[in-house]
């Protein structure tokens, strides 16, 4: 593209670094602090150059939200996966969501972008500036192949996670079963009578709760 | 002595402005209309390129944070009017101002000609603050001014970083050359900033259901900049 920009090369020439600045005394002093990413806990399944769109709903359109690397990290303990993204040179953080966690539902789920098999869109609880709020994301990577990988990582994570909850859900109705038969079971004795029937509420509860 | 004391004390940009418990630092960006400094704050605000030129009234004040290895530090960006006819009290705006961005448009030769005005207003009400010359829209092909050719800064002791706001080229270089005079640090620079977890949170079917309608709608629109590739 601009291969033969005359201007480009100059760019690059340009003093790059070249401190031509005053010499000015300092208004402040600062020392070194330890610094923590909030990721030493976790393993990255997948490290992606990418760039990030959130949906403005009130001008109906993508904007950038920033370039960088996006990451899909997994708690070595609780197995937990979040979405993290950062934006390069600056290191702040564009996105950080939890692409999966066993309470949350169906997690991200991902749909190809039209028209660009390069990019794909999510809905997420984002927690990038510390307060979760609703948004829409697009992802646009720089090759298909790289997209694909992301999608697919995505997409095992929530089928993982849709079989643990499924499982759960499962374990919870036939403990409910079993509750209820107690309940019936015990109904015939008069004292544990109003207890049981509660407790099967419960479970009954729980179990709904967490099908997706 | 009177400098001594403003420094301690975190500077208010704005009467109702929350203060913070980490160092802040007053910054003054001007340069001409439609040099792109909006764009710039808004580029390192919340990632987005704004394409639309909507001339700035008065001044527009951002707080903006960067995490370094010395700790977090903050830029409240005082975004000042270019064009004349919004300038509002111009450089009312410049006091306590403790560094500064002037800006240019690397395709408008007029906007590098006004440069030593913005310098010397700036200069008459700010004394020995660190000040970067940033030549903005080098992502253009047709440039006007060349690299080469800027040649201010060398006699005014700026620095100067050719940037863009659009590609991202250098935007972090005047925050981070800023940082590091204010703090007299060669050494600083950016880290990342913790990523904490983030709570977990049940979302209802219904709402789930909603989710997925309005995200097949917003899959229908096509990214801003589809076409070009950006990453560098």
């Amino acid at each position: 593209m601009a291969s033969n920009d005359p201007d480009r090369e100059e760019e690059a020439v340009a003093g790059e670094d070249e401190d031509t600045g005053a010499q000015i005394a300092p208004i402040v002093t600062l020392s070194e602090v330890a610094v923590t990413t909030g990721e030493e806990e976790e393993d990255a399944l997948l490290d992606l150059k990418a760039k990030l769109y959130r949906f403005d709903k009130e001008g109906n359109q993508w904007k950038e939200r920033g370039t960088g690397s996006v990451k899909l990290l997994k708690h070595r303990e609780t197995g937990k996966v979040r979405l993290v993204m950062r934006q390069a040179k600056t290191l702040k953080i564009c996105a950080n969501h939890l692409g999966g966690a066993i309470v949350v539902i169906p997690s991200i789920k991902i749909q190809e972008h039209a028209g660009n098999d390069r990019s794909c869109v999510w809905h997420a609880l984002d927690f990038a500036d510390g307060e979760l709020k609703e948004e829409m994301f697009c992802i646009r990577f720089v090759s298909v192949e790289n997209c694909k990988k992301f999608m697919e990582t995505v997409e095992s994570i929530t089928e993982t996670l849709g079989k643990s909850e499924e499982k759960e859900s499962e374990d919870a109705s036939a403990a409910a079963g079993l509750l209820g038969k107690l309940s019936v079971a015990e109904s015939k004795t008069e004292k544990a009578s109003e207890e049981a029937p509660a407790a099967s509420v419960k479970a009954e509860e729980s179990s709904e709760v967490e099908k997706p | 002595m009177g400098w001594e004391t403003e420094i301690c004390e975190p500077f208010r940009a704005l009467p109702n402005q929350q203060t913070v418990d980490y160092p802040s630092f007053k910054l003054v960006l001007v340069g001409d209309g439609g040099t792109g400094k909006t764009t710039f704050v808004k580029r390192h605000l919340t990632g987005e390129f704004e394409k639309k030129y909507e001339p700035t009234i008065g001044v527009e004040v951002h707080p903006l944070d960067f995490f370094t290895n010395c700790g977090k530090i903050r830029f409240y960006c005082w975004d000042t009017a270019g064009q004349e006819k919004f300038g509002g009290l111009r450089d009312g705006y410049y006091i306590h101002g403790q560094c500064a961005i002037i800006m240019f448009d690397v395709t408008a030769r007029l906007t590098y000609k006004n440069v030593p005005t913005w310098h010397r207003d700036l200069c008459r009400v700010c004394e020995n603050i660190p000040i970067v010359l940033c030549g903005n829209k080098v992502d253009v092909k047709n440039r006007q001014v060349k690299a080469k050719q800027v040649t201010f800064h060398r006699k005014k002791n700026l620095q100067y970083y050719e940037i863009s706001a659009k590609s991202n080229y250098n935007f972090e270089k005047p925050f981070l050359y800023l940082a590091r005079k204010l703090a007299g640090d060669q050494n600083l620079h950016f880290v990342e900033s913790p990523a904490l977890a983030p709570p977990e949170v049940q979302i209802d079917l219904a709402a789930q259901q909603q989710h997925e309608a309005e995200l097949a709608a917003a899959a229908a629109q096509p990214l801003p900049d589809d076409d070009d590739d950006l990453f560098d």
